[in-house]
């Protein structure tokens, strides 16, 4: 009798399966493999956490030129301004998004940002993007999640040239080739992009996107010593050039400041890997990464200005991945990582600051049957300058039938401290003199100035200053898919972060003389959650539209509590206080509640046509009432809707010709939105001269 | 002749008590709430080479007993209660002036506030260490936004001001800018810089000597 019923389940699922796979293929995603979620190789569609891919043909077909201008058209993910264009994803800020390139991290943050303009999607393969929080594989940064860059990898023989131009005398050329032969394969890869820039501020010299040059190359080598073994060795380097002419305006009198910043980027890994059987595989990386910048300045009253700050991170790492059997899957790893920083911004550049870290992480993924997947992991790092962190995640896939799938996790994230925040000892003489001190330096320097007489006041939060505390969130996601038939198919995820020990600065003293002193506390406790939901529809064989949104709602849990205890105040008509209403609150600024984007494909023939609409609604900007706090009587940046199209054709197998519009609506917002010129239009010819040996 | 003078002294204090009895008498209840609108405190007149923008240094004082601006010259005298300087506000009392005056700012809706309350403890100047009504961004009634140079009065700060002759009253500002409007983020430097430093501010103000408003 059971047996009998066992039986029919295995014929019921095994023809859910292979509709399953047909659907898979129209909407072409069978072969979609990904590594980020789990640090190993997995179908997108056994993934038990949020995960988006972008492949290289999405991203061709967006015209995309660096690594933002394809995730800004992505659900969920918004672009900020400032120090760079960094990546806002669950409505936390960039510092909290981990970015890899082929599994090893971008270092070089600049306030906590790291500039995505520095990456070119020229030699991407897929970028896969992990959403919650991702410590317990990764480590720091990873609380928002993981944006993992895969390149390009040799396995056939290539050469390809591409070229494109564009508004503001844009260029961008890239030269790719590959080869294999027996055991050897090589990757070269080589990207020039160049930009005058633009200001749409009218009557300033200074350009919101500077004139800029950038170089990139990658060359990877492969040796396959056997089947069963395989060493690689990768190396990248970005070298980047910025004409600075930056005009600081204090009441009124503009300074003008000329220069040239120099950012250089060098990234080396080599990765053995070696399969013993079919139930253990070893995989060993030594990864080493340098940050440089360099800004010189000449500022119109004669001044010069140098600013200096190096990073390097250096990263052992040994996974082991055991199948145990067919229900059983563990990984573990172990790594240390030596990581250093120079800085103007610190007391000398000339001493280097350090940090290491080792650290262990062991993840079980088990089958009890085939409908269920679960994911336990943990990752232990033990720091040399800050509190350890331990990182669980447990994560679940349970697919009733094969048109529905459902996910559960939850996890733990953290961000340590960065240099800035421990090591800064930097003085604004240009804007009235104040000063930010990291929190190893602050108590040591305001201690040294108050016994010379230099301290006016020590205001309370001085007293508060100690060791800083990694900030830690904890990551619940719920969502899953469903495909009721092979034209559609929705996602859709809930999440919810909540976050503590916020890092932020705070006014510790005052200078005889009047100018402030800040330094970094852990401070705020906040949370972000909301729901983001994406549809496919296959329309017909050539045409299919997707559609995205993302709900967002995010709040200070201390500000929450003030409100709650009619602390607040804001004002009314006639300009008198009045109670702020809990309603009134909208949370964390910079962060819109709605988020969608729609985009039309069409392809026949060799020929495509889509376009692209992004939808952002109204953001908090300034608290203009001045209760400390974003409310709706605020100062709020206008919704908009940006529209990016493109059109391109493949010629006889080798040329592809491809023109496109960006920001066709030419909307721009001089005050919120300086990075975002108005409509731009471009052209891309790419050739390829050699392509066999496909695979 | 001494005796006439003494004679004459005790005329005019008689009459003077007598007039501040009948005022009293007469206004025993509070003043309603006034509002002063677009008082000058120290408006800018230049830049120093650094850009740091200056006026020509003197407080505005003013008067809540009798809602009239007092002149420099009286400086020194008990006619003026609150006196402003840019965002510096002094009490006439202390290290500041000759009278009875002190404060502090009380967290709270004005409208709501009908008495001082029980537990409160009226601070006076010690400058240039310490005011009645603390200077400095976020300290007292007022932030200052760094991003968009503008200054905001802090919603829900009330006032609480003892004057010069030691009567209460309550003062809520309402905005630093000419006209009462605060100009938007986007305004010129120049704007920002001479439309600031004029102060709209409502009042209620106890004759009796209570503390009831």
């Amino acid at each position: 009798m059971l047996m009998k019923r066992l039986l029919g389940m295995v014929v019921v699922f095994s023809c859910c399966t292979l509709t399953a796979q047909v659907s898979d293929t129209l909407l072409g995603m069978v072969n979609e493999v990904v590594v980020t979620a789990t640090k190993t190789e997995r179908k997108l569609s056994n993934v038990a956490v949020p995960v988006t891919i972008i492949n290289q043909k999405k991203i061709q077909q967006a015209g995309s030129v660096r690594l933002n201008d394809i995730l800004q058209e992505q659900t969920g993910i918004y672009m900020t301004n400032g120090f760079g264009t960094g990546v806002q994803m669950q409505g936390l800020n960039p510092d909290y998004t981990l970015i890899l390139i082929d599994g090893e991290p971008l270092i070089g943050r600049t306030a906590g940002v790291l500039d995505l303009n520095r990456i070119t999607v020229g030699n991407i393969k897929q970028i896969e993007i992990v959403k919650g929080p991702s410590s317990s594989l990764y480590g720091s940064e990873a609380m928002a999640g993981v944006i993992n860059i895969i390149t390009d990898k040799p396995n056939r023989n290539t050469l390809n040239l591409s070229a494109r131009y564009g508004s503001y005398n844009t260029s961008d050329i890239n030269f790719n080739g590959s080869i294999r032969k027996n055991k050897l394969a090589y990757q070269g890869f080589l990207n020039n992009y160049a930009t005058d820039g633009f200001s749409i501020r009218p009557n300033s010299v200074e350009r919101s996107i500077a004139p800029i040059k950038r170089f990139t190359m990658q060359h990877n080598l492969n040796y396959y010593l056997s089947d069963k073994t395989n060493a690689s060795l990768n190396f990248r380097i970005n070298d980047e050039k910025i004409i600075n002419i930056i005009a600081v305006t204090n009441n009124g009198i503009v300074t003008t400041s000329n220069g040239i910043e120099k950012n250089k980027d060098h990234n080396t890994t080599f990765q053995l890997a070696h399969r013993f059987n079919s139930h253990i595989k070893n995989t060993s990386r030594v990864y080493a990464t340098r940050y440089e910048s360099l800004q010189e300045l000449v500022t119109s009253n004669g001044a010069p200005y140098t600013d200096y700050f190096k990073q390097q991170f250096g990263r052992i790492e040994n996974q082991t991945d055991f199948i145990i059997n067919d229900l059983l899957e563990v990984n573990t790893g172990v790594g240390y990582i030596k990581e250093s920083a120079n800085s103007t911004r610190y007391d000398k550049s000339e001493n280097t600051k350090t940090n290491q870290i080792g650290y262990a992480f062991l993840q079980t993924e088990w089958k009890p049957f085939t409908q269920l997947t679960v994911i336990a992991g943990a990752r232990f790092d033990n720091n040399e300058l800050y509190a350890a962190a331990f990182s669980p995640k447990l994560a679940v896939q349970y697919k009733p039938s094969s048109a529905f799938n459902l996910k559960a996790s939850i996890g733990r994230g953290f961000k340590a401290p960065d240099f800035r925040q421990l090591y800064l000892n930097f003085t604004n003489t240009a804007a009235g003199g104040y000063s930010v001190f990291g929190t190893v330096e602050a108590q040591k320097i305001i201690t040294q100035l108050n016994s010379i007489g230099q301290i006016a006041s020590l205001e309370n939060d001085f007293y508060r200053l100690g060791e800083l505390q990694p900030e830690f969130s904890t990551g619940i996601n719920f969502g899953g898919s469903f495909n009721p038939n092979k034209k559609i198919q929705l996602t859709f995820n809930l999440f919810r972060n909540n976050i503590e020990n916020l890092i932020d600065n705070r006014l510790v003293a005052f200078r005889t003389g009047g100018s402030q002193i800040f330094s970094y506390l852990n401070l705020k406790n906040a949370y972000t959650e909301g729901l983001e939901t994406d549809v496919q529809f296959q329309f017909s064989n050539t045409f299919n539209i997707n559609a995205g949104y993302q709900f967002l709602l995010s709040g200070d849990k201390d500000e929450i509590k003030k409100i709650e205890e009619g602390k607040v105040f804001t004002r009314d008509e006639n300009g008198f206080s009045r109670l702020m209403q809990k309603s009134e609150y909208v949370g964390l600024p910079n962060r819109s509640k709605h988020m969608g984007n729609l985009k039309l494909q069409y392809e026949k023939n060799n020929a495509f046509a889509n376009i692209r609409f992004i939808y952002r609604s109204k953001w908090a900007v300034t608290d203009t009432d001045g209760n400390g706090l974003f409310n709706t009587n605020d100062a709020f940046a206008k919704g908009f809707v940006q529209i990016n199209t493109a059109i391109g054709k493949t010629i006889a197998k080798k040329l592809n010709l491809q023109i496109g519009v960006n920001n066709l609506l030419n909307y721009t917002d001089i005050n919120n939105l300086p990075n975002m010129p108005g409509r731009i239009f471009y052209t891309t010819i790419t050739y390829q001269f050699i392509q066999k040996n496909k695979k | 002749m001494k005796k006439g003078i003494y004679m004459i002294g005790l005329i005019i204090t008689l009459a003077s008590c007598n007039k501040a009895t009948e005022t009293a008498t007469s206004n025993n209840t509070p003043t309603s709430s006034i509002t002063v609108n677009n008082l000058a405190a120290d408006t800018i007149i230049g830049l120093t080479p650094q850009g740091i923008p200056f006026g020509s240094g003197k407080y505005s004082f003013y008067s809540l007993e009798t809602n009239k601006k007092i002149t420099t010259a009286d400086s020194a005298t008990t006619k003026w209660d609150i006196g402003f300087r840019g965002t510096s506000i002094i009490i006439n009392g202390g290290n500041s002036g000759p009278g009875l005056g002190g404060g502090f700012v009380f967290i709270g809706l004005y409208n709501n506030l009908s008495a001082v309350p029980a537990d409160s403890t009226f601070k006076v100047d010690n400058a240039p260490s310490s005011f009645a009504i603390p200077a400095g961004s976020n300290r007292g009634w007022f932030v200052y936004d760094a991003i968009n140079n503008l200054v905001n009065p802090i919603p829900g700060r009330v006032l609480m001001i003892r004057t010069a002759s030691g009567k209460y009253a309550k003062l809520e500002i309402l905005n630093y800018y000419k006209g009462g409007v605060t100009p938007p983020a986007t305004a010129s430097d120049a704007i920002k810089l001479s439309e600031q430093r004029y102060y709209t501010f409502r009042y209620t103000y106890q004759p009796n000597g209570s503390k009831n408003f």
